[in-house]
């Protein structure tokens, strides 16, 4: 491990790593900061650049545009009272009333502060549960892994969306735009209907960036009755920081900052449930246990550190399973699976056997990543401020011609860049009927290993029985159903409350 | 066209997958349910064609399941899982009147930059192999800065259109010599061959 851990640490700290790493801390902070764009479609954007790097500097450079866009949407929920992103959302209910008292500089450094913290916290649990967990990962059988791929579909299924009959549809269109190209394990074709288009499959990444980047750029230009909070807005000019007031502040609330940074980690752990769901959670909670719930919402101090350290600390949380398991947790996961994939790299329980110096030289640069993003908000927030200002009518062309270049530099194909739009049309239908999109992605990158498993397991034994017989597998399962079940009766209760209503 | 406004934001949906808040995602009346039925219903069809497909897919002497089985497998849970919303749509449908004449077309005029964006980025793609990749982004920047307010023909701003083209170089030429140069990748030269 020791050796694991310098080796790592060697190839982290060079000039060019630590330059393309402080890039990366401000690429998050800026697109996070704008609203509508998204942290997922930040790092989709990173990827084809990282291409070209080694793989421990793609992937640093990419954590470090992870952990930047999580502190980055604290500057338009604390100024503008907008979420730059959706894990932001709880930050406005006290940062932004906190700003309008007049203590905006307060509100910045106390979340830029607890995004610090949350990210170092989250850091810390994933180095020390990813190995353990990845050693008995590597003990699963097909069956097993078959499971807790079903396991993990479900969850994210029922989680993500408002109903789990879309999730649950969306996820299977991911596992079956996933059959099309070459078969797994006997390499014979399918569904390519002889299209060259089609021969190699549909590229993980293009259906990602279509998805995501494409349909919600579509989204942003629609004509809605949106902007109305520009006359609200505080001023930059109005900001001044004492970050070393705030530290204390901070550190005044520990009970409060462990809590609220230990339920981001669990919250990205669990497939599915990103920032967006941590930081509700976490506000949630600091205001339960809270002596004072009443100030929740009126600018208090604690919601600000509870939603911040919260949404933060996903970061690491979404990095255990992905890490140990090979199953990413989220679609910025699954960018960051595909760009070790990209690079040669199989993601797995493996991964930290056979690429020790890799995987503890991204626990290295989750760290690093965190102390960057520190030093560059207290350094230069000021500057950040005016890339709210940026108007969407530039945004919009620019990041369309970002996504065209991911697609392309890809393969060196024009075809995936045809394809890139045919996907971009489809989720951008899927997301006005409401269809979630990240189980589609999800299933994109889990249905051939779902698929390989099944396929191992049953040449083992063609005996179906043995996926519940085997306790592991059995459990996974049980846990599956449940999840669906437990889905089920929420939406039940929830119809009946609207009912009532 | 009018400048639209800076910021827009989604608080109702997580993972980044909805729709603005406060708009209609489709028009009100039967029209949300109807729209489930139609996809769903051509999704059916859609995937019934590709179960057929998948049988003839080969079959392997080492493994009992076969090229064809796990996309089976698949297709028929999603036809399943259609023909449930679209169920689920159809008793939603009988509790709701027709909405008011001319929403249809009010919903259209509401999402039509979307389309004029989305008809773009289409001219756009499809002119990238012939004009190539520094032309044709440079052409699709400065059309979408003005088609989205950037930008006004009838009220003309040299500054703002200094600032335009200036995005527009940097982002088309500009990013086609980085790719070139720097990260040894070349985008589509066309014209420029």
């Amino acid at each position: 491990m020791m050796t694991a851990l310098l080796d790592g640490m060697a190839q982290l700290f060079t000039l060019m790593t630590m330059i393309t790493m402080l890039l990366g801390v401000i690429a998050g902070v800026i697109a996070s900061a704008i609203p509508g764009f998204t942290i997922t479609m930040a790092i989709v954007l990173t990827l084809p650049l990282t291409f070209s790097m080694p793989p421990l500097q793609g992937v640093a450079t990419m954590l470090a545009v992870y952990v930047g866009g999580y502190s980055g949407g604290l500057i338009s929920a604390a100024l503008l009272g907008i979420p730059g992103t959706p894990s932001s959302v709880a930050t406005t209910f006290d940062a932004f009333p906190m700003s309008r008292n007049g203590e905006p500089g307060r509100a910045l450094a106390l979340g830029i502060w607890a995004s610090f913290f949350g990210a170092l916290i989250s850091a810390v649990v994933l180095i020390i549960a990813a190995p353990p967990l990845a050693l008995i990962a590597v003990k699963l059988g097909a069956w097993e892994y078959f499971s807790l791929i079903i396991f993990a579909m479900t969850v994210v299924a029922s989680l993500v969306g408002k109903s789990m009959l879309k999730g649950l549809m969306t996820g299977l269109l991911g596992l079956l735009i996933a059959t099309v190209g070459s078969d797994p394990l006997m390499g014979v074709p399918r569904f390519t209907f002889d299209s060259e288009l089609l021969a190699n499959g549909l590229p993980f990444l293009v259906v990602l960036i279509g998805m995501f980047a494409v349909s919600q750029l579509l989204s942003e230009v629609e004509s809605t009755s949106e902007g109305t909070r520009d006359n609200q807005a505080c001023m930059p000019g109005r900001v001044t920081f004492h970050p070393m007031a705030a530290l204390r502040e901070t550190l005044s609330y520990p009970v409060n900052l462990i809590r609220s940074s230990m339920v981001g980690v669990f919250i990205g752990a669990v497939p599915g449930a990103g920032g967006s769901i941590a930081n509700l959670l976490a506000y949630d909670q600091a205001k339960r246990a809270s002596k004072h719930p009443e100030a929740f919402g009126t600018g208090t101090p604690e919601g600000v550190i509870a939603s911040e350290s919260g949404n933060s600390a996903t970061s690491g949380g979404g990095l255990i399973p992905m890490i140990a398991l090979g199953i990413p947790g989220s679609a910025v996961d699954a960018v960051l699976m595909a760009s070790l994939m990209v690079h040669g790299i199989g993601v797995g329980p493996r991964l930290i056997l056979d690429h020790g110096d890799l995987v503890y030289g991204m626990f290295m640069a989750m760290l690093l990543a965190a102390g960057m993003v520190l030093l560059v908000c207290m350094c230069s927030m000021r500057l950040f401020l005016r890339v709210t200002e940026i108007p969407k009518s530039v945004i919009v062309p620019v990041v369309l011609v970002c996504c065209v270049i991911g697609a392309f530099a890809l393969n060196n194909r024009v075809t995936d860049v045809y394809l890139l739009l045919g996907v971009g049309v489809l989720g951008y239908i899927l997301s006005k009927l409401d269809y979630p999109l990240a189980p589609l992605v999800l299933g994109v990158i889990l249905g051939p290993i779902a698929e390989t498993n099944l396929r191992r397991a049953l040449m083992t034994d063609d005996n179906w029985m043995l996926f519940l017989t085997r306790p592991i597998s059995l459990a996974l399962l049980v846990l599956a159903a449940i999840s669906i079940l437990l889905a089920i009766r929420h939406h039940h209760r929830q119809r009946r409350i609207a009912q009532a209503a | 066209m009018k400048t639209q406004p800076t910021h827009s934001f989604d608080t109702t949906h997580s993972l980044d997958t909805g729709s603005p808040e406060g708009e209609p995602l489709v028009p009100a009346g039967r029209a949300n349910p109807l729209a489930h039925i139609m996809l769903n219903g051509i999704l059916v069809v859609l995937f019934g064609y590709f179960f057929l497909q998948a049988r003839d897919l080969p079959s392997s002497m080492w493994e009992p399941l076969g090229s064809g089985s796990f996309p089976r497998l698949v297709l028929g849970l999603l036809m399943l899982i259609n023909l449930a919303i679209i169920a689920k749509e159809l008793r939603n449908l009988k509790g709701r009147s027709p909405g008011a004449k001319g929403q249809a077309a009010a919903w259209i005029w509401r999402h039509r930059l979307a389309f004029a964006v989305l008809g773009l980025l289409a001219g756009f793609i499809l002119a990238l192999p012939w004009l190539g990749f520094a032309v044709a982004s440079f052409l699709f920047i400065m059309l979408g800065q003005w088609m989205l307010g950037a930008i006004s023909l009838k009220q003309p701003c040299i500054k703002k259109l200094c600032i335009a083209v200036v995005i527009a170089v940097v982002f088309s030429f500009g990013a086609d010599a980085l790719f070139r140069d720097v990260f040894v990748i070349s985008l589509p030269r066309g014209l420029l061959g």
